[in-house]
């Protein structure tokens, strides 16, 4: 009878103990892959704020105010529902030739919530003006005897 | 008849090394990460049509509680501009990007000051923002 010969077996599966470790390291991986996402955001040129103001300049310049209320905003004086006001900008931006006019003065009250200011000035912003922000400023009036 | 003791070695093996280093790395990683402002509360105002942004050095936040971090750090108002000015420092036009994350509730009380000392510090604004879906 012919001797069986014995097969040197080779190792073919990986080993079990490093499972633990490949999949740890993985997890932690992706873990720090998702947490350096790039913020995402809209960029906006502001002009350089100055303190002198020139005011024959400021009367051609469209006026935006806003208040808490959010589906209403004021153009130059006027009540206009937020539907309305990529349409109301675009005709009074039309007036002004230059590039450099078509600025727009946003006034907000102190109470005005971020998202509403961000999206009324993303709408002036996508009708091609320039935003200028004017703050409410505090004023301490004496009143004497 | 004298028995000879049996010598034991104890080597480290040296197949888990490459993981021990691997781990450590990602644990520097990560520590040096957390010295950013994630720790900071703020939920996004929402936007459309917004770009990714990368390589920025300046971040602005104002929180839930309406408190100002520069880059994580609590600041008060009436240094921002001069402190943003120092990130800054002489970077070229187009490398001045300074993220602002404005918690969406925040009224214009706190952040139009923040946006003016962006702007006096002669900063890039960048409002950053949640997608709508």
């Amino acid at each position: 009878m012919r001797p069986r010969r014995a097969l040197s077996k080779l190792l073919v599966e990986p080993a079990a103990v490093a499972t633990g470790d490949i999949a740890f390291n993985l997890i932690v991986f992706f873990l720090v892959c998702a947490s350096s996402q790039p913020d995402t955001g809209r960029r906006q040129d502001l002009p350089a704020s100055e303190q002198t103001k020139q005011a024959e300049d400021k009367s051609k310049h469209i006026e935006l105010a806003l208040t808490r209320q959010s589906n209403v905003v004021t153009v130059n004086g006027e009540h206009v529902r937020m539907p309305d006001l990529p349409q109301r900008l675009r005709r009074l931006l039309a007036q002004t030739p230059r590039a450099e006019d078509k600025v727009v003065v946003v006034k907000s009250k102190p109470d005005v919530p971020y998202q509403h200011w961000i999206t009324v000035t993303t709408l002036v912003q996508d009708a091609g003006a320039i935003i200028t922000i004017q703050r409410e400023e505090e004023r301490t009036v004496t009143v004497g005897n | 008849m004298k028995i000879r003791r049996k010598i034991m070695k104890a080597d480290v093996p040296s197949v888990a090394m490459g993981d021990i280093a691997f781990n450590l790395l990602i644990f520097f990683v990560i520590l040096a990460r957390a010295s950013d402002d994630s720790h900071v509360k703020w939920q996004p105002a929402q936007g459309t049509r917004l770009e990714s942004t990368r390589g920025t050095k300046v971040s602005v936040i104002i929180s839930r509680e309406n408190k100002l971090y520069l880059n994580g750090r609590e600041i008060g108002q009436m240094q921002l501009a001069a402190e943003i000015e120092k990130y800054l420092g002489d970077l070229p036009a187009g490398e001045r990007t300074v993220l602002l994350k404005v918690h969406n509730e925040a009224t214009a009380m706190f952040y139009e000051p923040v946006i003016e000392s962006i702007s006096q510090a002669g900063g890039d604004l960048v409002h950053v923002l949640d997608e709508i879906h």
